[in-house]
């Protein structure tokens, strides 16, 4: 091999030696419409998962959040947080989540269901923790956050001098109890947003992104000396050390294996349901619709039921209920015993009379039963 | 002035007022609404003229202050519509950091500039009262009764015991509020009133419910008790006759009425406020207090419903005497970009709708 051929071979070698470049992949595409009253959600699915490491990093990039707006990341098998801090959290735009082993077991099983209320997601994306590089700020004398909220650390400006747009704020926590909450403050003793006040944490780091030039703003008030530029209070854990986490990686456009949110449906007048939602055999299931599209209802409509039959339930009866959407879930003709409708295939049309035409326009309606899946239910004029 | 003219000019500021159009529906108000204060000013009398005049024709629109002391909400209507909101109802939830008793306050209620502006612009001005005490910690200020460090075990039924600490801080407290409300009385400035609101929480809706505030934590009669000490205290030992008193009825809580004797309006807040129920609400605060104007002192979207255009709530039959919607202090500060309780579409329907009366609508019944 003469001497062009080593370099040659050299180079390719390097090529292919030379680690990955790191990259934030989309692995949801949007918009999905996560409402009101936590009722929305999309699953994750697992196969995104598989080649996912402890420490990589999930991202949620969102539009249209209200000021009340949460989000939340669960395990799709019982739908309660993931991880006791991720149950809910206040938002203020594109919102994180670390991986861990626990987590990356369930993710690999079940997927993970990113729910709330009051925001749009728009993407999601998985990055590997190699695209991040930490640079820590701040480690002074370990703050232990009493339960009540009295205690909390002083850290100067000059821990924030590279803290940009983009960025994330890393506390690192310990001993942390159930119920941990972080409080991030300006030197006023204010949230610097609203996400930040009183945010459950738990595991050894909680990450607060910076999406806006407004809290960054609040902290060079102050000016990047020795004075306090911002409060860390709380309660439940205890505060070791901050550093600075900077994104280094780059963004990948490739949608090849990006999961598809499903096309957003409008109902149409008069629907109150579209879609498929299954009604197991346990009476599990159960569909709520609030009063508000009951309004303009009289005693001339009537509310049709559609659905399709759960063939292996047929054997052992199917059935569906109308209740009062309130705390007890009563009959909604006011009868004191629940009325079931026998199922055969053919749509349930439901006559109202004037006391459940009241307890719809004042409560709303939930539907309950077995073996089926409910494909709509619209009011149409009996006129 | 001829006599006719003097007679007449007599009963458009006289204290009892006839309701010229009652509102639709089944109960019809048959009674003279009469202010509970006789020495009402001038300036109140002429407020609660327009008011009665008004009812059940069109509704008085309103709006609360940004947390506390501004006008901030009204700013919002205004560039949504081009019209100012007739009401900005002020919250003394802050009295604790008020510069003139607090050397770190942040806020001054003393300074009565927020206020006199909105006034002399046309506006009505209304005050309400988030009555914060210590917390059971000992450092932060609550509403919210319980025995947590932030709570407060608060207790409201210590009105009856001159020698306790609550009755001193309650005293104290309700003379600070005083001092900020004789401060409008001597600009002229006329008050609608809503202190000690929500009492009963949902306490008599469902099983397991309760208070949300220290003041209905001990149940209807230590709040009575207290409503009824504060109205003494402020009309007859501070003199402060320049207050129209609002009581807020929660679902179903007849037990918590203070008295005819010291209630001038019931008030109604909801954030389920669908034009349906609303409706029924309505009627039904109509039937327990025929001989009393009937507010909408609290609305906007909820959790689980968007409140029902005002048009559509109008159309149902409810006739409220005035509506205030809630601040949305993110929307206001810049980091939402939906108001979160009432937006542009709901404001620009509600003066759309013939049935709402804005700031120049009302600077003029005020000045007839």
């Amino acid at each position: 091999m003469n001497r062009q051929n080593y370099i040659v071979a050299f180079l390719l070698c390097s090529l292919f030696l030379a680690p990955a470049q790191a990259l934030e992949r989309t692995i949801l595409l949007g918009p999905k419409t996560i409402g009101k009253a936590w009722r929305d959600n999309i699953i994750l699915e697992p196969r995104h998962f598989v080649d996912a490491h402890p420490g990589d990093i999930l991202t949620v990039y969102n539009d249209k959040a209200k000021g009340i707006a949460q989000g939340a990341f669960q395990n799709p098998s019982n739908w309660q947080g993931i991880a006791p801090e991720y149950g809910y959290f206040g938002i203020a735009g594109p919102f994180r989540m670390t991986l861990t082993d626990d987590i990356l077991r369930i993710a690999r099983t079940h997927g993970i269901a990113i729910g709330g209320h009051d925001y749009r997601i728009l993407r999601v994306t998985l990055t590997d923790a190699a695209d991040f590089a930490e640079t820590i700020v701040w480690k002074g004398s370990p703050v232990k956050m009493k339960n009540d909220w009295s205690s909390s650390a002083e850290i100067a400006g000059r821990c924030f001098e590279q803290l940009n747009i983009g960025d994330g704020l890393r506390l690192h926590i310990s001993h942390v109890e159930p119920g941990a909450a972080c409080k991030l403050m300006d030197f006023t003793w204010n949230a610097l947003d609203p996400s930040v006040d009183g945010v459950p944490v738990g595991g050894d780091n909680y990450t607060w992104s910076v999406w806006s030039r407004a809290p960054l703003l609040k902290l060079q008030l102050v000016g990047y000396g020795a004075q306090t530029a911002m409060r860390i209070g709380g309660k439940g854990y205890r505060l070791d050390s901050i550093g600075i986490v900077k994104q280094i990686g780059e963004v990948s456009e490739d949608l090849t294996n990006a999961q598809r949110a499903p096309r957003e449906y409008v109902l149409q007048p008069g629907e109150l349901f579209h879609g498929e939602k299954y009604f197991a055999p346990d009476w599990s299931g159960n569909l709520s619709v609030n009063a508000a599209p009951f309004q303009e209802c009289t005693l001339n409509d009537v509310l049709i039921i559609s659905y399709r039959l759960d063939d292996a339930a047929v054997a052992t009866g199917t059935k569906a209920q109308l209740s009062i959407r309130d705390a007890r879930w009563h009959e909604i003709t006011g009868a004191p015993e629940p009325i079931y409708y026998p199922l055969d295939g053919t749509d349930v049309v439901y006559m109202f009379d004037p006391v459940a035409l009241d307890k719809v326009k004042t409560r709303g309606l939930i539907v309950t039963g077995v073996g089926f899946t409910l494909t709509k239910i619209e009011i149409l004029s009996a006129q | 002035m001829g006599n006719k003219i003097l007679i007449l000019s007599l009963l458009l500021t006289c204290v009892s007022c006839k309701a010229q159009n009652a509102p639709d529906g089944q109960l019809q108000p048959n009674v003279s609404y009469t202010l509970c204060n006789s020495n009402a000013t001038a300036e109140t009398q002429r407020l609660w003229a327009v008011l009665c005049t008004e009812y059940g024709k069109r509704a008085m629109s309103g709006v609360v202050a940004n947390v506390d002391w501004n006008t901030r909400e009204t700013e919002n209507v205004y560039q949504w519509t081009g019209k100012y909101p007739a009401l900005n109802v002020f919250d003394f939830i802050n009295i604790h950091a008020s510069k003139d008793v607090n050397k770190q306050g942040w806020l001054d209620y003393s300074d009565l500039t927020p206020v006199t502006d909105w006034y002399n612009a046309g506006g009505v001005v209304g005050c309400m009262w988030h009555w914060q005490v210590p917390a059971n910690n000992g450092t932060n200020y609550t509403c919210s009764p319980g025995t947590e460090p932030g709570q407060t075990s608060f207790d409201p039924s210590k009105i009856n015991d001159p020698s306790s600490n609550e009755y001193k801080r309650m005293i104290k407290d309700i003379d600070q509020v005083a001092g900020y409300l004789k401060k409008m009385q001597k600009r002229g400035i006329p008050v609608i009133w809503r202190p000690l609101h929500e009492a009963s929480g949902n306490t008599t809706e469902f099983e397991g419910g309760g208070a949300w505030f220290w003041w209905g934590a001990k149940g209807p009669e230590a709040y009575k008790a207290l409503w009824r000490f504060m109205y003494d205290r402020m009309v007859n030992y501070h003199k402060l006759n320049n207050l129209i008193w609002v009581w807020n009825s929660q679902i179903g809580d007849w037990d918590w009425y203070p008295g005819d004797d010291v209630v001038d309006v019931v008030g109604r807040d909801s954030y389920y406020a669908l034009q349906y129920p609303l409706a029924k609400e309505y009627n039904e605060l109509l039937s327990h207090y025929p001989n009393k104007l009937i507010c909408l002192a609290e609305c906007g979207n909820g959790d689980e419903v968007d409140m029902s255009l005002w048009s559509k709530i109008w159309n149902e039959g409810s006739r409220w005497s005035w509506f205030m919607t809630w601040y949305d202090y993110n929307y206001n500060n810049g980091t939402s970009d939906e108001h979160q309780f009432a937006g542009e579409a709901w404001w620009k329907d509600a003066f759309n709708s013939g049935t709402v009366i804005d700031r120049e609508e009302m600077k003029k019944l005020l000045a007839q």
